[in-house]
């Protein structure tokens, strides 16, 4: 739906670039600073990787250094006893009520099913009018990052777009085997095949700002906790 | 709030110099976000690769600018996005209204972007009765206090928390508090109703990728995948030089611009967003715009040295080590790009008539060089717009005279006998123009007026010594 007058603005901007480029060609075939690309060394291993002695504990160690919570199972039935106790603890602590928002996911709606606590509320992915209403956010995780203690959330394999971001408190359930080292391996994930999906978001840490005095606060716009359970 | 402009440069840095609240302000955001940087960038072995590669990225993406804008354009087309193309500030503007309009937009919620500061897009929109909110902490508290941002990554810097929390009862009639949860916590809660109810969602971008139509943003407050996923049309502005080739590429800028702006390993989020949903009931927005911004980059492109403004990435490291910036902050820029990349980057876009002061403000010392990521020459870019004042500036004919000087600078300078005549005559003419041990000051009643007063009102002159190096040696050599 391009218009007649916009289309004109592609071309003239096109131009520009083209004709000012062409008057810099002189000039640059003297410039030493220009070189030819360098192809790139990926799978940069940062020094923190080395010293870690397994992936899991990695990634651990990184979330918990920008304020994330991280816990570590082995089956099940941990898995839903860690759930459990961080619920029980919010409720405890700051959360009025236990309104849980899931995603999509099979695997998540059966984990929050064996639940054993009262919940005031469970939906799944809901609208974007009625997510403002919960309390938690519950999801899976395509990847993870160790380096950086990072989830990678598609959004085409998984309805968590609000739901890990809306509630104040978001739980990720991440497998210990989609943990990989480095951001460059889980860039090269996102792109198998040509096709990105429309949306792939990567989350390390809750929300936070230093917007006021530089004094950090956490849980400006997102949520103000997140804990990943890795299932080992 | 008065807003400066860069036509004020020299009044501007003044009265910042008298401002002790700010000054305060700018060590702290300074120190902390270079001493931050300086760690971040020393835990990666191979830092300096990392600015080379990006640098070398950022040099083809300019060289082939046409051609990787195609392919950006095209594969986002092709995924559903659609492109608008804006050669000035008013005619993104303008596209911007227009689409608020036809969709009938009241409210629009949206995330910082420098390029939308660049075109005062918010008086633009206010003007067509449509209401913007900054979501952005930092932007928001300045929107609430009708300011402009002082420091590219913290907008806000420049007020305390006590004048946040006054600024808050007065807008938000929150109670007064000086806790900064509080006030954080009031913020969610005042924009989360505007979330919820805004019709669009415009953000800036980092990084376009070509190679996939992908658009790049990152953060760390969670407002910009909240503006670009809750309504219903995401609009993205964009400036032209933002393209990158490789989808891997993303890897070298991710790991070079948050360690740069705020010494994080990574920003909390990132939004790889390609496209519009594929199935209606995916979560996000149906449409997808982005606006593709010129407003002057083209022109950059004509010349090596003024084409390596384009390839800065925003981080703002520069800003933190400049010694000037440190002393009066982002305000006296009088733009939306202050320090060093703002007195290179602001007069390329604005023109030098009204920036003739920005060149000027920088010792050379080197440290935004030193600092930039993508390895920006900046101190040479400032040398070669002062010399394009010097050249074609109106001020050109008034440097007659200094060019004269400098002329006759030369020509005494290359012959030792008359170097040493002009000595003897100056020791002797000089003592007219000398007060306090410098030539050209007087305490009390300002400046003598002397030839000299254009070097010497900024620059101590001491006058020549009674005896030159030369005499007393030769008389020393006598005496033994």
């Amino acid at each position: 739906m391009q218009t007649a007058t916009n289309s004109g603005a592609r071309e003239a901007i096109l131009k520009s670039i083209r004709s000012h480029l062409a008057l810099s060609r002189n000039l640059d075939a003297r410039e030493e600073e220009i070189k030819p690309r360098t192809e790139m060394v990926l799978g940069l291993v940062s020094t923190a990787l080395t010293e870690a002695t397994s992936i899991v504990d990695l990634f651990k160690t990184s979330l918990e250094a920008v304020d994330g919570r991280c816990l570590i199972v082995h089956d099940d039935s941990e898995l839903l006893h860690a759930i459990t106790e961080i619920m029980r603890n919010l409720r405890q602590t700051k959360l009025s009520s236990l309104r849980v928002a899931v995603s999509d996911s099979s695997e998540v709606r059966r984990l929050v099913g064996l639940i054993e606590l009262d919940l005031d509320e469970v939906a799944v992915t809901p609208s974007a009018a009625d997510v403002f209403n919960f309390d938690i956010g519950i999801s899976g995780a395509q990847a993870g990052i160790a380096e950086t203690g990072t989830l990678l959330l598609d959004s085409s394999r998984e309805r968590h777009r609000l739901v890990s971001l809306v509630p104040p408190v978001h739980i990720a359930i991440l497998d210990a085997a989609k943990i990989v080292a480095t951001l460059g391996e889980a860039l090269s994930l996102m792109r198998k095949g040509e096709q990105v999906s429309p949306i792939v978001t990567l989350v390390t840490g809750p929300s936070r700002t230093a917007d006021i005095e530089l004094t950090l606060a956490i849980g400006v716009h997102g949520p103000q906790e997140l804990y990943v359970v890795i299932r080992s | 709030m008065n807003h400066v402009t860069s036509e004020t440069f020299d009044e501007n840095a003044r009265a910042a110099l008298a401002d002790s609240q700010l000054r305060g302000a700018l060590r702290k955001v300074t120190s902390l976000f270079g001493q931050r940087r300086l760690a971040a960038a020393r835990s990666l072995d191979n830092w300096e690769d990392l600015r080379s590669q990006a640098r070398a990225i950022k040099d083809d993406v300019l060289l082939h600018l046409d051609s990787y804008l195609e392919q950006f354009v095209a594969n986002a087309e092709s995924r559903g996005a659609q492109f608008h193309w804006a050669q000035d500030a008013a005619e993104a503007n303008a596209i911007i209204c227009e689409l608020a309009s036809k969709r009938g937009a009241r409210m629009i919620v949206k995330s910082k972007s420098m390029t939308t500061e660049e075109t005062h897009l918010n008086k633009a929109l206010e003007a067509a009765d449509i209401q913007v909110v900054e979501t952005d902490l930092g932007e928001y508290i300045i929107q609430l206090a009708e300011e402009t941002p002082s420091h590219i990554i913290a907008p806000a810097i420049h007020k305390t928390k006590y004048q946040i929390a006054e600024l808050f009862t007065q807008e938000l009639g929150m109670p007064p508090t000086d806790d900064i949860a509080k006030l954080t916590s009031t913020a969610r809660f005042t924009l989360r109703d505007r979330f919820a109810a805004a019709d669009i969602g415009i953000s800036g971008v980092n990084f376009g990728i070509a190679e996939t139509g992908t658009i790049l943003i990152v953060e760390n407050e969670g407002n910009i995948r909240l503006t670009t996923s809750l309504p219903r049309v995401h609009i993205a502005v964009m400036g032209i030089e933002k393209v990158i080739p490789r989808f891997a590429d993303a890897d070298i800028f991710l790991k070079l611009l948050p360690r740069s702006g705020t010494g994080q390993r990574l920003t909390t989020y990132q939004s790889f967003i390609t496209g519009t949903k594929t199935s209606p009931e995916s979560e996000g927005p149906e449409e997808l715009h982005v606006v593709m911004l010129d407003n002057g980059r083209s022109r950059m492109l004509a010349h090596p040295v003024t084409r390596q403004s384009l390839a800065c990435i925003r981080c703002g490291a520069c800003l933190n080590v400049c010694p000037v910036y440190q002393q009066i902050g982002g305000h006296a820029y009088g733009s939306v790009y202050p320090g060093p990349i703002g007195a290179v980057i602001t007069p390329q876009l604005m023109g030098l008539e009204k920036t003739q002061q920005l060149p000027y403000a920088s010792s050379l010392c080197g440290a935004c060089r030193e600092v930039c990521p993508v390895k920006i020459d900046i101190p040479r870019l400032l040398l070669h717009l002062r010399s394009e004042i010097t050249e074609n500036g109106s001020h050109a004919k008034k440097r007659a005279s200094e060019r004269a000087a400098f002329k006759l600078w030369r020509i005494t300078m290359t012959k030792p006998w008359l170097y040493k005549l002009s000595a003897r005559v100056g020791r002797i003419f000089q003592g007219a123009l000398v007060r306090n041990g410098k030539i050209g000051k007087v305490k009390g009643i300002g400046r003598v007026a002397t030839p000299l007063t254009a070097w010497t009102s900024n620059r101590d002159l001491r006058p020549i010594e009674r005896q030159s190096f030369r005499e007393v040696w030769h008389a020393s050599l006598r005496k033994n």
